[in-house]
């Protein structure tokens, strides 16, 4: 384990089954590679996440939390995209509260079929990651 | 052969012939909406073409993956019965809603139920032949499990090729080997029939010009389908010939289609997305290989089909318009193409080191001939005929006897299941209004 | 509670998982947690050997409940959850874990890494598993009746077929005559029906089915509810003619009508009045007036007794189970100046050429001007390089050929040259293409990167190509007539596909599930997709996909009942305090305040909520949790995975 945090940050992605899920599924059938410390907890509905469970992941020590919005192509409607942004920005306030770099937690929408910005997102998330954690 | 015809009192709802994607979607259609069905297939498993593919095009799914689930849906359904290694003959329609068929199971010299798939058999086995289920790119023995996820997963004994030596039979920690085993002919009832006998492919050694079954390292596309599986024969890409990883592949697609010399003037529809799928799968398993596509003109008409294809193009598949002329071996196995170069104007030969053909889809013939007092029509190529193509493309020349599949014609996996939701919804149509 | 025993199941999956994740290193770290009875390695967990011997364990140890550790989730969770059904465990006591997609796969370049995510997973997926519990499916009555949305010829041919199998339709349309598309076309490929003749047969199917009800000049507006019962309501335009109108009274006034307007039956190629007919057989027969372009003069009114202004608006409400959905495509409408269209007088769309080769006769003339040489160029906003339209419309190859052939048959002295970029006709319409060689028609093909030009030069349209099939020479046709063989696009008005929210594919089209396998059916329950709407089609394979989706939708509700997902949202009521903030949260208005015997608390609908979540968060006193996705279930896969 201590050989794979020199170069992988542990993140941990909260994705939706129906919207995100896809696309990182997909990420690996193309062979796509990203770290392998991170780890996806599959859930509805970005808005359904609550700051209690990403401020639980950081006391068990996750250096970084992704999450993986449906964005505007959520099955449960348009008011998703503000809903999020709304959890994020509460989640946001607690961390600082907390001491905890609030860059330390990232979302960004990822459609069914965006493999590539997954990967791409979550490599620069855990080159920060690296760079301020474990330098 | 004269037999016994057991008249067993079998009643079905509905009769699929043909257990390949089209008559599997069929059968679960009409079997989740309540009626029981009876699906037959000839050969040792369920699944028809689809089960043995690699990957589909163009979502890349691993075909084995998402067949399976429908096969194990189908063997476990309450309301299907499945018959496998048996063959339909007599059919007569006595009235509208009442047909009668025979159907024949051929014996499989071991109890399906008993047997726990283990391979000791296999092993015991001192008879070799080619393996049928493997495009004979190996062997295998003469008992045998037709292939790893076949359903239901059991062996089977070929007798035409079995020495009678008893090894299989010791060896058998179940005692499921069963040579005793008679074939059965059942006679049964049923009120409506779908038809989903599926496509063959067109044999290229009917066109010696390629060379197939003379030169060793041209091998049909359905071969390269088996190496690049998940269930594959060997480990990696290899060339017969020689078990060489190739580097210089090529593709020689439209071999028995839109040619009228060869009496099938019309195109496949489906091989050439399966040659850009199998190339851009070799440029993944061989990344340093270079692949050639030599074609008339590309297909990619279907959903996801052109974007699939120009991907191809990005990740370096090269395309070449030209019709290969004649195809020679050198003696180190490597093969020269010449074809003319549309693009270019000229008269060429290139060297690869395997050549796949990508052979066409032609009708399966003969099924029109079960039906005894009724006339099954054909279509001028063949296939079976559409009465009313456009408005009920699964309506044919016997009420109440449907088509579903490339029994029609040539189409892919997604037009195949389109047209079994068709098949289904006019049989499940029918025995509503015929109730 | 008594402690859990579970099975631990992990798949090589042929070598997809086991080429880079060590199963058997997987296995043995997961064996020794406290609710793993057994842990097993399998090659093919999804095999049907493999699901027997699950079943098997069940039972034989009486397993509470099963984790497969295998590919997605979106392959296979069905697949076990039904397992467990057969070995009479409930379906919600099964939890899967993705080792193949999210680790052997994705990571094929490090093996321990896969290895040591895959354990992980594994281990989140057992203590996920610790939590699971058998639930009950709600169970919901199903209305067997569909609505069908569009009456092209998919959309006619679902409803025919639905009623088939007495189930009840409502055919809604938008537009005042049926038939789509192929109402616009006279000759078509394959057969020797006209494209009018085949709608004719089918109206006059439907109209004697008692089960059918047809409403045209309507529109879907407002969408309610759930599969198995939806309230749908329709917005009926009225047609301001009272009956049929006699066809002489009907003569007189379409010609004393004053208004002039572009006909878009003909693609604008002509204009029609303000009370107008498409064509003599269009159905059903009464004519319509144009309310927007409508002057109110009334003098159709004084020829016409039938005209009847005073007709209003209804607005209609239907319960269905099912809605299918058929509206079918819009042509592609070319840019300003693309290879010269709209800028130069004799360039015109496929869709406007088959309307005048269809209302023409004798000779065949555009402006005024015979037409002699006509020039065809291919996939205009289709496989556009530059351009989003990325894909191939499928059929336009075809459609273009036979045009062509009719025309040239039709009329006298036609030279057809097709500007193509590889001819795509496809399976049996491959005949049509040697067919036309054969007649003498001309095929030149361009470079990808050097499509044809359009220019003029004084009086003279001239089409210029770097012709591949002739070796990259320069050719120049003069053309009288040039033909943009416009692609298939979606229908430009998406309002009832956002109304349904129906998800759209890359190309823009309604999007199904999967789309080997299962193309048909859309991520919203009971919802169907039919013909062109999902992607570009012709008639035949248009027809399957309506007979297809008809008895998807109809296999849905056959039974009177379906059971919906109880993986729904769950208040406590001791925590709940009522602020009314989960209420504001909630898109579905599942929440619901209730009075108790002590207190005001939130309640939720089971059978209106879909399982969302978005109440959850915004709980302050933290009352809300997800059945299945609860706090405490997720805390412990974050504990796991840490
Ligand atoms: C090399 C290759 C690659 C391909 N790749 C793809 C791909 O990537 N994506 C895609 O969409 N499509 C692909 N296809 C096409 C795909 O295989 C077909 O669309 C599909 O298999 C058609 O299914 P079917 O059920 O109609 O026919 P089949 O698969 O041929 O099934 C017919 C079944 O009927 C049985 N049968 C025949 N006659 C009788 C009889 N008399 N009695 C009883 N049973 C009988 C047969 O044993 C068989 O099981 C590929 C095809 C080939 C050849
Ligand atoms: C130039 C051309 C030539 C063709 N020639 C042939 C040929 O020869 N042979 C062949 O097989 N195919 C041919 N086709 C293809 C054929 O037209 C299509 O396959 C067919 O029209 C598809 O039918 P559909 O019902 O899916 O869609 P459509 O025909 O588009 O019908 C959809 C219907 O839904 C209605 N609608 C849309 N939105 C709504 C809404 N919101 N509410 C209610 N109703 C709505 C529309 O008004 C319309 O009536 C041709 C296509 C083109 C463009
Ligand atoms: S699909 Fe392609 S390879 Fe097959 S016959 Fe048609 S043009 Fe030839
Ligand atoms: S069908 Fe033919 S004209 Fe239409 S987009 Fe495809 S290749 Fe172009």
């Amino acid at each position: 384990m201590a050989d794979l945090h020199k170069n992988s940050a542990k993140i941990l992605v909260f994705s939706t089954e129906k919207i995100s899920d896809p696309a990182i599924d997909m990420a690996g059938l193309l062979k796509l590679h990203y770290p392998p410390t991170v780890y996806t907890i599959t859930i509805p509905c970005s808005s359904g996440i609550k700051s209690s469970w990403i401020l639980h992941a950081y006391q068990k020590g996750f250096d970084g939390v992704f999450i993986a919005a449906d964005g505007s192509d959520c099955v449960y409607g348009e008011s998703c995209t503000e809903k999020t942004g709304r959890l994020v920005g509460k989640t946001h306030e607690l961390m600082k509260a907390e001491e905890i770099d609030p860059a330390r937690l990232r979302m960004a929408a990822i459609c069914s079929v965006c493999s590539e910005s997954f990967v791409k997102q979550i490599r620069s998330f855990n080159e920060y990651l690296l760079k301020t954690l474990h330098p | 052969m004269s037999m016994d015809v057991q008249k067993k009192n079998m009643n079905y709802d509905a009769l699929v012939i043909g257990a390949g994607i089209a008559g599997g979607e069929a059968a679960l259609n009409l079997a989740n909406t309540g009626y029981k069905v009876l699906l037959v297939d000839k050969e040792l498993s369920v699944g028809g073409k689809m089960i043995m593919l690699s990957k589909v095009f163009p979502t890349l799914d691993c075909a084995a993956c998402i067949t399976t689930p429908k096969v194990s849906e189908i063997s476990r359904h309450p309301n299907i019965t499945v018959f496998i290694g048996s063959e339909v003959g007599r059919i007569n329609k006595l009235s509208e809603n009442e047909f009668t068929a025979q159907v024949t199971r051929k014996p499989r010299y071991v109890h399906v139920e008993d047997c726990t798939a283990c391979q000791l058999c296999e092993k015991a086995c001192p008879v070799n032949v080619r393996d049928q289920y493997q495009f004979g790119l190996i062997g295998r023995k003469a008992a045998f499990i037709p292939f790893s996820i076949c359903s239901p997963k059991a062996a089977a004994i070929d007798i035409d090729n079995c020495t009678l030596c008893g090894a299989c039979e010791r060896a058998c920690p179940t005692n499921c080997i069963d040579f005793t085993m008679e074939p059965e002919t059942l006679e049964l009832h049923v009120k409506t029939i779908v038809i989903a006998t599926g496509f063959n492919l067109f044999d290229p050694m009917n066109m010696p010009r390629y060379g197939y079954g003379q030169y060793k390292n041209v091998i049909t596309a359905l071969q390269m389908e088996r190496e690049l599986a998940p269930t594959r024969p060997f480990n990696t890409i290899l060339r017969p010939g020689d078990g060489k990883v190739p580097d210089r592949l090529a593709y020689v697609l439209c071999v028995g289609s839109r040619d009228a010399s060869v009496g099938n003037p019309i195109c496949s529809q489906i091989c050439c997305m399966y040659s850009i799928k199998q190339a851009q799968l070799l440029m993944g398993a061989l990344p340093m290989a270079d692949v050639t596509i030599y074609y008339i003109n590309i297909r990619s008409f279907g959903k996801g089909f052109e974007e699939f294809y120009q991907q191809a193009k990005g990740m370096g598949v090269n395309f070449v318009k030209g019709k290969i002329g004649k195809i020679s071996e050198k003696e180190n196995g490597n093969l020269m193409l010449r074809y003319e170069d549309i693009n270019e104007g000229k008269l060429k030969e290139t060297e690869h080191d395997l050549v796949i053909l990508s052979t066409g889809v032609l009708p399966n013939a003969g099924i029109d001939r079960l039906f005894e007092n009724e006339k099954l029509s054909l279509d001028s190529f063949s296939f079976i005929g559409q009465s009313d193509m456009l408005a009920s493309p699964a309506k044919t020349s016997i009420e109440g006897v449907f088509v579903a599949g490339t029994a029609t014609g040539p189409m892919d996996i997604p037009d195949s299941i389109l047209s079994a939701g068709a098949a289904s919804s006019e049989a499940i149509s029918y025995l509503i209004q015929h109730a | 509670m008594k402690k859990k025993k579970i099975g631990v199941y992990i798949c090589h999956c042929g070598g997809n998982i086991s080429d880079y994740v060590d199963v058997e290193k997987v296995r043995q770290a997961v064996e020794g947690e406290d609710i793993v009875f057994l842990a097993k390695t399998t090659m093919f967990a999804c095999s049907d050997s493999n699901q027997r011997e699950m079943v098997e364990d069940i039972k034989v140890n009486n397993l509470d409940g099963v984790v497969v550790a295998s590919c997605s989730p979106k392959l296979h969770l069905l697949t076990f959850r039904n397992v467990s059904v057969r070995a009479d465990l409930n379906k919600y006591t099964y939890v899967h874990a993705n080792i193949r997609e999210q680790a052997s796969w994705a990571h094929s370049d490090n093996k321990t890494g896969a290895t040591e995510k895959a354990i992980h997973l594994v281990k989140a997926a057992i203590a996920k598993s610790r939590y699971a519990e058998a639930l009950e499916t709600n169970k919901v009555k199903a209305i067997k009746s569909v609505a069908v949305v569009g009456a092209g010829v998919a959309g006619m041919k679902a409803a025919i077929s639905l009623s088939d199998k007495e189930c009840d339709v409502v055919l809604i349309e938008k537009e005042s005559f049926v038939g789509g598309r192929v109402a616009q076309w006279d000759s078509l490929s394959t057969t020797t029906e006209t494209g009018k003749e085949m709608i004719s047969r089918l109206y006059n199917d439907l109209i004697k089915r008692e089960n059918i009800t047809i409403l045209t000049n309507s529109e879907v507006i407002g969408n309610k509810g759930s599969v198995g019962n939806i309230s749908l309501t329709i917005k009926k335009t009225p047609r301001y003619i009272n009956g049929s109108c006699h066809p002489e009274d009907l003569k007189r006034a379409i010609a004393i009508c004053p208004v002039e307007v572009p006909d878009e039956f003909n693609f604008r190629l002509t204009t029609r009045k303000a009370i107008y007919k498409n064509y003599p057989s269009e159905y059903p027969q009464t004519p319509v007036i144009d309310l927007k372009n409508c002057t109110r003069c009334g003098a159709c009114e004084k020829v016409c007794p039938t005209v009847d202004f005073s007709e209003k608006e209804e607005i209609l409400d239907f319960s269905v189970g099912s809605v299918l959905m058929a509206t079918g495509f819009d042509s592609y409408t070319p840019a300003y100046g693309e290879f010269g269209y709209a800028t130069l007088e004799n360039v015109i769309t496929l869709p406007q050429f088959k309307r005048l080769i269809d209302t023409q006769y004798g000779k065949l003339t555009y402006k005024g001007k015979e037409i002699k040489n006509i020039a065809y160029i291919y996939c205009v906003g289709s496989r556009q390089v530059d351009g989003e339209n990325t894909y191939c419309s499928r059929n336009c190859c075809t459609s273009t050929i036979h045009a062509a052939l009719t025309a040239k048959s039709k009329f006298q002295d036609i030279n057809n040259f097709h500007f193509n970029r590889g001819l795509r006709t496809y399976g049996k319409q491959e005949i049509l293409y040697a067919d036309s060689l054969r007649s003498g028609d001309i095929y030149l093909q361009s470079y990808e990167d050097g499509l044809p030009t359009v220019t003029t030069e004084g009086k003279k349209t001239l089409v210029k190509i770097n012709d591949i099939l002739t070796n990259g020479r320069k050719m120049e046709v003069e053309a009288d007539l040039v033909v943009l063989v416009t692609g298939m696009v979606p229908r430009a008005d998406n309002s009832v596909g956002s109304l349904f929210k129906l998800p759209k594919g890359r190309d823009k089209f309604y999007n199904e599930i999967h789309m080997k396998l299962r193309p048909v059916e859309t991520v919203i329950d009971g919802i169907t997709i039919a013909g062109a709407c999902q992607g570009p089609k012709n008639i035949a394979e248009s027809v399957n996909s309506a007979l297809s989706a008809a008895t998807k939708s109809y296999s849905i509700l056959s039974k009177g009942e379906l059971e919906t997902d109880p993986l729904v949202a769950s208040i406590d009521p001791e925590k709940c305090t009522w602020c009314g903030a989960c209420e504001a949260a909630c898109p579905f208005d599942a929440i619901l305040k209730v009075e108790t015997d002590q207190k005001v608390i939130a309640e939720i609908n089971n059978t209106v909520c879909k399982g969302c979540g978005m109440c959850a968060p915004v709980c302050e006193p933290d009352a809300i949790n997800l059945i299945a996705c609860s706090s405490d279930e997720i805390m412990s896969m974050i504990d796991a995975l840490a």
